[in-house]
């Protein structure tokens, strides 16, 4: 067992805790809830294997939807975003950066790091809600949790970053 | 056959992908046939322990606010058994009116509950804060209670702190109280001393009662709706003057315990002071005159 797997593991358990105890019980408005565990997967860093990202992704929203009775619900939208992180990481590495560079405020750059974390944020509340609805569509409820949603996620990972950056 | 493998091995997350993806969304829309996927929700052993481990947290968390609810209604309790008792005896004995308009009233008040935020108990002159003030509508002169019994009266009043002056205080605290079920009346002091125990003067000589018996508060003093349990006669002595009885009275309030109490604060108490200071004043000029 590498230093890096028990790091990650101590993360999983981080963000399952934080998402089932605190976080999943937060309804703002009745529709805005923070999805903060999206955030352990955008954390992976360039060139992890691509499998394992996949499992420890499929592998924690499982977790959470067997602790939230949503059985397959963040499991297939966390996979998706496992599964397009390492190419999508690609597009906003610099070009001379270290080879297993891990996507941060400090190492992307502020602007950068936007760019990279904001899609991927929008895309996971998008999948999450899409399928959560996929019986009955109410197309602006369905826009109010998105992006309420959206907004809180991202307010707490850059809360989170800039924690860390300093 | 060997570009195959080849490929495979080179693009094999994907097929994991597409398996996780395939789990995942069968899961999902399996969902509804509920009892095949009960492994997979909350109702399996694992998820029930966890959360009833978070609820028994949680469940700390409240109870403050338990504890206060508590307090007011053990309080509303204790006045109710009061009133029923008083009924009850008006209804075996006889009983004038007024005094049943009187226990009428009693379901106006209204109640502030608070917590006793400082306390003393080992001088001669205690006092007491509490945590409500003016922005909760505490007034001086108001009475405080707990749940199991008398506390004292409010002396100074900020905005979101209030200073009572206990029972324990041996210059400021003078309580009209009475003895249940005869009506006798007196004036509950202490001397120091014992947080547990005071006294209740100016009991007339011919009064009859045992000890044993209970003593609260007879609605007199306009800071009391009558029925506030004070404590139990445990000695009964001669006055110094001999024109009346002192009780010994065990209180019901442990002074030294004290947390949850609730202010009683009553419009129409007010308007009786007001009242009884009109009367007063007119008097004066009457006699002016």
């Amino acid at each position: 067992m590498s230093e890096d797997f028990l790091k990650r593991l101590g993360w999983f358990a981080l963000f399952f805790l934080a998402q089932v105890v605190v976080l999943g019980r937060i309804h703002l408005f009745h529709y805005a809830t923070p999805l903060l565990y999206v955030y352990f997967v955008a954390m992976f860093p360039r060139n992890h294997a691509k499998w394992a990202v996949l499992v420890w992704s499929f592998l924690l929203g499982l977790l959470i939807d067997i602790f939230t009775n949503t059985p397959g619900l963040a499991a297939a939208s966390l996979t998706v975003i496992a599964a397009i992180q390492p190419y999508y990481l690609e597009l906003y590495v610099p070009r001379d950066s270290a080879e297993n560079l891990q996507p941060a405020m400090k190492t992307l750059g502020p602007l950068k790091f936007v760019y990279y974390i904001l899609p991927l944020v929008l895309l996971y509340c998008v999948l999450f809600y899409s399928l959560e609805m996929f019986t009955f569509f109410n197309a602006l409820y369905w826009l109010l949790c998105v992006a309420g949603s959206s907004v809180l996620t991202l307010a707490l990972i850059f809360t989170i970053e800039v924690g860390r950056g300093r | 056959m060997k570009n195959l493998l080849e490929f495979l091995g080179r693009h094999y997350h994907w097929l994991i992908f597409v398996l996780l993806e395939a789990v995942s969304l069968a899961l999902l829309f399996s969902y509804n046939s509920y009892q095949n996927s009960v492994w997979f929700s909350s109702a399996n052993a694992l998820a029930g322990h966890f959360y009833q481990w978070t609820s028994a947290v949680e469940s700390y968390f409240s109870l403050t606010k338990v504890n206060e609810d508590l307090t007011l209604r053990n309080y509303y309790l204790e006045r109710q058994v009061t009133q029923l008792r008083r009924l009850y005896a008006e209804a075996t004995q006889e009983m004038d009116s007024k005094e049943q308009s009187g226990l009428d009233s009693l379901s106006r008040y209204q109640l502030i509950a608070a917590k006793v935020v400082s306390n003393e108990l080992g001088k001669m002159d205690n006092l007491m804060t509490i945590d409500k003030g003016q922005a909760d509508g505490v007034e001086v002169g108001m009475g405080v209670a707990c749940g199991r019994g008398i506390v004292g009266v409010t002396y100074l009043v900020s905005d979101h702190y209030s200073v009572v002056i206990p029972v324990l205080n041996s210059h400021s605290s003078r309580i009209s109280c009475a003895i249940r079920g005869y009506g006798y009346f007196g004036v509950l002091r202490w001397y120091g001393e014992d947080a547990a125990y005071a006294y209740v003067e100016d009991i007339p000589r011919h009064a009859r009662f045992k000890r044993g018996d209970w003593v609260e508060t007879n609605g007199y003093s306009s800071i009391f709706p009558p029925g506030v349990l004070v404590g139990q006669i445990v000695e009964v002595y001669n006055a110094r003057d001999g024109l009346s009885y002192k009780l010994k009275v065990r209180l019901t309030t442990d002074f030294g315990n004290l947390r949850d109490v609730v202010v009683i604060s009553d419009r129409s108490i007010a308007a009786r002071m007001r009242v009884m200071q009109a009367a007063r004043d007119s008097l004066k000029l009457n006699v002016r005159e």
